[in-house]
């Protein structure tokens, strides 16, 4: 059992600061997905308990090969990375293309695993477009995975109910980050992520080359917390306040 | 020159920090009220291997070196002092072994050290001894295979766990200090009930009896007559433990400092906005940063020591500032907090106790001082 987790490089969040509603992104250290991590915990945990391997895929600035070994760090045994600098910022199109046409170069690949959405944009399109470009089903939202010898059975949570899909092999799936726990890599992992196998590629290998974006990005603005400069004058109302709108005690 | 970490060691750091976020932190008050760490953070460490830092792979360490090690004990003492010194201690006396056993001492005692299945202590201090070695009043005397070891340690880590002691008593036939590998909890060793002390609560201190203990001949530790240079190369590389730790404590001084100054308010704006809260942020800013590449760079010393003595002054000079640095941080800190700091509900005020250990332990600043002035006149 092969599988193939999908990572997307990105700006730390938790280091990123917002002035005048606008996020500073100079010198934030480079990270991989929050939801990715948990895509890549679904897949490291089954080939612990079935065997099999876990690729790292993806696509991003030159930079990612530093980044990769977060993923390398933390169980996957092998990257397949698409580099070039101008991949950072590039739409869901431009990258599930890049990703479809590497997922045809890896061979042996039965499951590939993606985070429901990216850390930074969110957008949640980059799995169905690849499982469209390789032409094998999904599932999204997947809350947990059980695979079998040529199936594998999705648990995909939705709002207000839960669906039990059974899929044929190979598929692909995209995970809710409440699917796991990422583990903490151990100092002996760590150390050891920059010496796995790397494949690395750049656009021309593939033969592409970047489209024109299809989504120009006009701004990107923290929202704004709006005060409700609610006065109250005892504990008492402030409790009545809060149970009224369902903030406490349900 | 380049002070930029690399992506390996910015993982170490965070691998760390998360650890130290998710499982210490949730229970680092109950760790200092109680004095006790639980087992499963003992088990947590050593799965991800933190027993073994900076110790060779061939005996089942984790390779990253003394660098690695002082950003690991960064991480760990910024949320407890007492999981950090638990740490820091083993490190001493398993680094003890590395540095001077035979082969067949480091193979027995290394690999379970490595992976916290044996937590490490090492047993200098006694009642009346305080640092020095010529006072030592504990006494080694063979009788065939083994030496019969008789005496009192005072103030000692890690003592209650089941693993290695290296410790040190007069070789009675020469007259000389000597290192030995103890065993604990081997017939005839006991322990005091733990000090109650200040800060670094969790990693508990205590006394050790050691009454006709059996410690077979193999279990000499270097020569007989050695314990000296033992002690001093043991004691310079536990430095990097106790500045590493007053560093992690001078970090969460800054930390708490910085969101204390952005949270709380005084006539509707935060107390960051007044100039004579920035001073303090700017103080705090400097003596972390100080103290830290001071601690980065003794790590880096430590992975390749040519001069024993030269190494000791690094660790001296070191250990001094980030020791007396991270008592004026925690007051600064506590000064940013005013009067809440004193309050067991802020964090600053476990910090400044914790800070208190940092002078004190492993050799005063004032003795830290004369190894550097000793070095420097010479």
């Amino acid at each position: 059992m092969n599988i193939v987790v999908a990572m997307k490089q990105i700006p730390d969040l938790q280091q990123i600061r917002i002035r005048n509603r606008e996020p500073v992104l100079d010198a934030v250290p480079l990270t991989l997905g929050n939801i990715d991590k948990n895509a890549l915990e679904a897949a490291v945990a089954f080939k612990e308990s079935h065997g099999g391997k876990v690729t790292v895929l993806s696509a991003g600035s030159e930079d990612l090969e530093d980044t990769i070994k977060e993923a390398l760090a933390a169980g996957a045994d092998e990257a397949f990375l698409v580099l070039d600098d101008e991949l950072d910022g590039a739409d869901s199109e431009a990258i599930a293309g890049i990703l479809g046409a590497a997922l045809n170069r890896i061979e042996d690949k039965d499951l590939i695993i993606f985070g429901e959405g990216s850390g930074d944009n969110y957008s949640g399109q980059v799995g169905p477009r690849v499982a469209e470009i390789l032409g094998i089903p999904l599932v999204t939202y997947a809350s947990s995975i059980e695979i079998n010898d040529k199936t594998a059975k999705v648990v995909r949570s939705l709002e207000d109910c839960e669906e039990i899909i059974e899929l044929t092999l190979p598929a692909a799936v995209s995970v809710l980050a409440g699917i796991n726990e990422p583990r903490i890599p151990s100092v002996t992992q760590i150390l050891k992520a920059g010496k796995k196998p790397k494949e690395i590629l750049e656009m021309d290998d593939l033969g592409l080359a970047l489209a024109e974006k299809q989504v120009i990005t006009l701004s990107n603005l923290a929202p704004e917390s709006e005060r409700k400069q609610i006065l109250l004058k005892s504990a008492d109302e402030l409790v009545k306040a809060l149970s009224s709108q369902s903030l406490i005690g349900r | 020159m380049d002070f930029t970490l690399s992506k390996e060691q910015l993982l170490l750091q965070k691998m760390a920090r998360d650890y130290a976020e998710k499982f210490i932190e949730p229970i680092a008050r109950q760790i200092d009220e109680e004095n006790k760490i639980p087992q499963e953070i003992i088990e947590g460490l050593g799965e991800l291997e933190l027993f073994g830092i900076p110790f060779p792979e061939e005996y089942g360490g984790a390779d990253a070196g003394y660098d690695g090690y002082t950003l690991v004990m960064e991480q760990i003492s910024k949320v407890s002092g007492g999981v950090a010194m638990t740490i820091a201690a083993h490190t001493l006396g398993l680094g003890a072994i590395r540095s001077f056993g035979t082969e067949e001492q480091k193979k027995k005692y290394l690999p379970a050290g490595c992976k916290g299945k044996e937590i490490a202590s090492f047993a200098f201090t006694e009642p009346g001894t305080g640092s020095d070695p010529k006072q030592l009043s504990s006494i080694a005397v063979k009788e065939g295979d083994y030496f019969i070891l008789n005496g009192t340690k005072r103030f000692i880590s890690n003592a209650n766990y089941p693993g290695p002691m290296v410790i040190f008593a007069k070789e009675m036939e020469s007259g000389e200090v000597t290192a030995f590998i103890l065993e604990k909890w081997t017939e005839g060793y006991s322990i005091s009930e733990p000090w109650e002390k200040v800060g670094h609560r969790g990693g508990i201190l205590v006394d050790v009896y050691m009454k006709d203990i059996k410690i077979p001949a193999e279990n000499l530790l270097g020569k007989v007559g050695q314990g000296f240079p033992i002690l001093l190369l043991g004691i310079a590389l536990g430095k990097i433990g106790t500045s590493t730790a007053a560093l992690g404590a001078t970090l969460a001084a800054y930390e708490e400092g910085v969101k204390y100054a952005r949270e709380k308010t005084h006539r509707d704006k935060p107390i960051a906005k007044f100039q004579a809260i920035q001073l303090k942020i700017a103080d705090l800013a400097i003596k972390y940063e100080t103290s830290r590449w001071l601690c980065y760079r003794l790590g880096c010393l430590a992975n390749n020591i040519k001069d024993p003595a030269q190494f000791a002054r690094e660790a001296a000079l070191t250990k001094a500032y980030a020791g007396d640095v991270v008592v004026e941080a925690a007051h600064i800190a506590m000064d940013v907090h005013g009067s809440y700091g004193l309050m067991k509900d802020y964090k600053v005020e476990r910090i400044l106790r914790d800070a208190l250990i940092g002078p004190q332990i492993e050799g005063v600043s004032d003795m830290q001082r004369m190894i550097i002035a000793g070095a420097a006149l010479r």
